[in-house]
């Protein structure tokens, strides 16, 4: 130890040329340099480089995801469109089918209210027909027995030439009518 | 306080004998020591930033070190003009680190390692080599040589001449801001040594000595000038440097 200390000492005091060039230093310095090469890319560049492509294919990753999600949207969109556009199409139609039967069942109503309109006129004619010929029938057999009963009067009542004669025509008028 | 003034040169702490012709001794210098506590340094802080690291919900701290990847990502892309050279981006981004580091670790009282030549020789060596070999890519190596017949045969010497020089000035722009800020700074505190010795020697007595083995000028305007020669400077020269390694390595790949 001590001896090193001396050597060491005694060796610190030579000193190397300012500008030389020294072989061993010259070949110690390029080796030196290609190992600083390795370390610096095993330690430096490798690590970096690996973690720069991680994320940068994670950020692929996600910019496909995103673009796989816009895709599938798109097409749900489209889908719904269409889906959306037949609905309409239907709903139309079926407004329109409904709307085509009300109309026929009304027609087919007014049409069954005017029959029967038109029936309950006619019996309704036919019924006041009927009920005047009942009614006149009934006026006559009225004035028949009116007139018997003006007859049966007038005989018990005394009668002069004119309200005979009178009663004659009339009576002679109405059995002819 | 020394009345002359040195420069601080890197210290050899040991040396190996190692017997080898050319290559000499291996000498363990400050130079090579402190780059390896800069290179301890930004392993460590690389650990640090990429700690529990998470996708979502991130911490200060992870969005940090994902600025400093994108940065490198994005300096080599710009300048490249696409993602044709991402395998460059570790390699731009250590040396700038590196770089970066060294220059800056002079502020804690430890010599820079780009104070020294063979630092920035041997970094601009390496680019040299990349360029040479993505122009032998892109061409062939019958192209490569033939581009140094362009435009006429006669320029060969000086087109050979001016690939040269790419490494050298590379190198030696680097190395000369920071050697020059190592000087400044270094003949600052001794001139403000000397002023305050030469102030405070002024007081008569004990105290008068006392005070004036005490820099304490030196407080104060270094951290001013060190705005400049260290820290400008520093991180200038390393954007400089990858600047150029990018901008050499993206032209050899487009001559054809």
């Amino acid at each position: 130890m001590n001896m090193a200390l001396i050597a060491l000492t005694a060796d610190a005091a030579k000193t190397q040329d300012l500008v030389t060039l020294v072989p061993w230093t010259f070949i110690i310095q390029i080796i030196n340099l290609f190992i600083q090469v390795y370390l610096i890319k095993k330690f430096l560049f490798k690590p970096i480089n690996e973690i720069l492509e991680k994320r940068k294919n994670l950020a692929d990753k996600v910019i496909r995801e995103a673009r796989q999600a816009q895709e599938e949207a798109d097409s749900l969109k489209s889908q719904y469109e269409n889906s959306l556009t037949s609905a309409h199409a239907q709903a139309a139609s079926i407004v329109s089918e409904a709307q085509k039967q009300a109309q026929d069942k009304a027609d087919l109503l007014v049409k069954e209210a005017e029959q029967q309109a038109a029936s309950i006129k006619a019996k309704a004619t036919a019924d006041i027909e009927q009920e005047k010929k009942k009614a006149v029938n009934e006026a006559k057999d009225e004035i028949g027995s009116l007139a018997m009963e003006i007859a049966g009067k007038v005989v018990e009542k005394e009668i002069n030439e004119a309200d005979h004669r009178k009663l004659i025509d009339d009576f002679i008028t109405k059995v002819g009518a | 306080m020394s009345q002359s003034f040195e420069v601080d040169y890197a210290k050899i702490y040991w040396t190996i004998k190692t017997g080898i012709p050319v290559l000499g001794d291996l000498n363990i210098t400050e130079t090579l020591i402190v780059s390896w506590i800069v290179m301890i340094i930004i392993t460590g802080l690389c650990i640090f930033l990429t700690r529990d690291l998470k996708v979502e919900n991130i911490s200060k701290r992870q969005a940090f070190a994902e600025m400093l990847v994108e940065t490198g990502n994005n300096f080599v892309r710009n300048n490249t003009g696409g993602t044709k050279f991402d395998k460059l981006i570790p390699f731009v981004s250590a040396l700038f680190a590196t770089s970066v580091v060294s220059n800056l670790i002079s502020l804690v009282g430890l010599r820079s390692p780009t104070a020294d030549l063979s630092t920035e020789a041997g970094w601009a060596v390496v680019v040299f080599i990349m360029i040479t070999a993505t122009k032998i890519k892109t061409n062939g190596f019958g192209g490569y040589l033939k581009g140094f017949t362009t435009p006429i045969a006669v320029m060969t010497p000086f087109n050979i001449l001016s690939e040269l020089a790419t490494p050298v000035s590379m190198a030696c722009r680097h190395f000369g801001n920071i050697l020059s800020g190592v000087v400044i700074d270094g003949l600052i505190y001794w001139a403000l040594g000397l002023a305050s010795a030469a102030l405070f020697g002024l007081i008569p007595g004990a105290v008068g000595q006392f005070l004036s083995k005490i820099p304490i000028l030196g407080i104060g305007l270094p951290a001013v000038t060190g705005v400049y020669f260290d820290w400008f400077s520093g991180c200038m020269q390393a954007f400089i440097f990858c600047m150029l390694t990018v901008m050499y390595i993206a032209n050899a790949a487009e001559e054809g």
